[in-house]
């Protein structure tokens, strides 16, 4: 069964007011245990809105969220433990620091559970580990560190309550190129060695064609797309045409095939894209 | 939930009302509102109350939310109109139970509370929702420029009210943010008692005072480096200037004005139709 499921999805900003405007309209996911889904799609095209959605932080206009088969807006109870289960972080999330200390920022989510103070060291110590995070750190205020930093802190806030579905809204945005690999791994890493789920909104096709299993192309609110990698990237005319592109490194490949060579375009990867060129060029007597 | 507040919300459109000066709508909601107040009979009331409806036509806002700028006063009309009914003894008795005497005069001063309450609510919504925040400071300070003779800095504040209503909604946002993120990280925001509640507010209120507090200082140094230096010899993009529709606008009001004034004089207040209403049965009993 599927972990998580939206059945006729649909929300509407400022219903009622001239500024009425349907954020996402009628979608229809199954997203099951273990995958990595990348979520991508022009700037407004509802990414965010569906993602807050999936730990019931807003309400469907109409239809339903199902965590592992329950609508998760059947009780109040049920969708406090769901946000337990379902891990979301913001866009931006460090401007959500609040606490003296590192460590107690952390410990916020895991105290919210009720566990105990051995527990919750546990669980903030691990998720610290996770993220790359000094020990030497964990006492220093959240408002000292440098956006990178912080940017950690928050997620490490969220990976702290050991959600079964980890769900992350932009994590690379504003980073710098190192941080943005260090995060981007550490989350492949975080899926791996815990067997969650991991839902990722990127604006990097980059990142998305690395790690993710599955893409779901969203465009003005609709499902565009929502199958694996290489078919998605495989619709390029499609993907320019709603403001979105493939990796640069599959772009040079379709260029190259255009120019009339005879190579794959199912390329993603620097390290597919050595080998696809050095049997291209072993084919033409340039390598031997 | 927090976003439903449509205080001081601008709905921009391009209806008449729109397009009237705002120094001249400003002025004419003030003449309004104290003409209102001036009305003591049946006929004034219903001239003013005409005047208003009109204005909310041409306006075109829907009445959807002309409603929904009503109903946080609902309660105090609510109140106010029982009030009256229960306590005031003037006029006829149309209903007694034990001590409660219900009369003409309790329900004619309940229904005049009642509409000058709602007249001067959406007279004053209607003057928000279809002028701008930016246009509406501006016009503030332009009314109150004289005020530099005593040495008050109207610039100065009509520039902090521009920065602080723009920052509302702004403000609004952030909190609705935070409080969804805190809420992610299972933050209880919605139950038990006022002080667990207090407490709970503590994550949503520290990154919000942080956040405001670094984004006052980047504005700050923004408006610097554009060379902003206070209100001395500032000149305007856009001046503003009174047309034919203004000059209509304020003919209308002060015939409304005039209304009142004449009627007030001619006809009797509603006190007094108690009486005559009280004849009248008398004379049919
Ligand atoms: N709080 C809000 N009130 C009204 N409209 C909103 C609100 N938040 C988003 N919208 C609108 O809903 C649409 C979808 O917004 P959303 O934030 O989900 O987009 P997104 O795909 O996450 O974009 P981005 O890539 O810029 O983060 C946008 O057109 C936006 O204008
Ligand atoms: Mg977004």
């Amino acid at each position: 069964m599927a972990i998580i499921q939206t059945e006729n999805l649909s929300y509407v900003y400022s219903e009622g007011t001239p500024f009425r405007k349907t954020a996402i309209d009628n979608i229809n996911i199954s997203i099951e245990e273990g995958e990595f889904v990348g979520i991508i799609g022009h700037t407004g095209s509802g990414k965010s809105t569906l993602v807050q959605h999936l730990n019931g932080l807003l309400k469907p206009t109409s239809g339903r969220v199902l965590f592992n088969g329950q609508d998760i807006n059947s009780s109040k109870e049920f969708t406090r433990t769901v946000r337990f289960s379902v891990g979301l972080c913001f866009q931006y999330p460090e401007y959500q620091l609040f606490e003296s200390t590192v460590y107690r920022d952390i410990a916020f989510g895991p105290k919210n559970m009720g566990l105990s103070e051995k527990e919750i060291e546990e669980h903030v110590l691990k998720a610290a580990d996770f993220v790359g995070l000094k020990k030497e750190m964990l006492n220093k205020s959240p408002f000292d560190l440098s956006g990178g930093e912080k940017r950690r802190v928050a997620i490490a806030g969220v990976i702290a309550m050991e959600p079964k579905v980890l769900i992350l809204d932009e994590p690379t945005a504003g980073l710098d190129p190192q941080g943005r690999d260090t995060i981007s791994d550490m989350i492949d890493n975080y899926r791996i060695s815990t067997g969650s789920t991991v839902i990722v909104v990127s604006h990097s096709m980059e990142d998305v064609a690395k790690n993710a299993s599955k893409v779901l192309v969203m465009n003005r609110g609709k499902v565009e797309f929502f199958t694996g990698v290489k078919e998605v990237f495989s619709n390029y005319e499609r993907l320019v045409e709603i403001g979105l592109n493939v990796p640069q490194i599959t772009g040079i490949f379709i260029d190259l095939k255009s120019r009339g060579y005879d190579v794959r375009t199912d390329i993603y990867t620097v390290a597919e894209a050595k080998k696809e060129l050095v049997r291209l060029f072993r084919e033409r007597g340039a390598l031997k | 939930m927090i976003k439903d507040i449509t205080i001081g919300q601008f709905f921009p459109g391009n209806s008449i009302i729109h397009r009237l000066d705002p120094r001249m709508k400003l002025v004419l909601t003030f003449i309004y509102i104290i003409a209102i107040f001036l009305c003591k009979n049946f006929l004034a009331m219903g001239t003013m109350l005409l005047f208003l409806i009109l204005t909310v036509l041409l306006s075109k806002i829907s009445l959807k939310l002309i409603a929904k700028s009503i109903k946080p006063v609902f309660i105090i009309v609510l109140i106010t109109s029982v009030l009256q009914i229960v306590y005031n003894n003037k006029g006829i008795t149309l209903l007694e139970l034990g001590r409660l005497h219900i009369t003409t005069g309790g329900i004619f001063t309940a229904v005049f509370t009642t509409v000058r309450i709602v007249a001067l609510v959406v007279a004053s919504s209607l003057l928000t929702y279809t002028t701008s925040p930016t246009l509406l400071t501006d016009a503030i300070e332009r009314l109150f420029s004289p005020l530099k003779i005593v040495k008050i800095n109207v610039h100065s504040i009509a520039m902090m009210m521009t920065i602080a209503l723009r920052f509302i909604p702004t403000l609004i946002d952030e909190v609705d943010k935070i409080m969804s993120a805190q809420k992610s990280r299972g933050a209880d925001l919605e139950s038990g008692n006022i002080i667990q509640r207090g407490k709970a507010l503590v994550p949503v209120f520290v990154p919000l005072f942080i956040n405001s507090f670094s984004r006052a200082y980047e504005l700050a140094f923004a408006m610097e480096c554009r060379c902003y230096k206070g209100g001395e010899g500032r000149t305007r993009l856009k001046e503003m200037k009174l047309a034919a529709r203004d000059y209509i606008a304020l003919f209308a009001i002060l015939a409304c004005c005039g209304v009142i004034i004449l009627s007030n004089r001619l006809i009797t207040a509603p006190e007094q139709y108690s009486n005559i209403l009280d004849s009248f049965l008398r004379f049919v009993l």
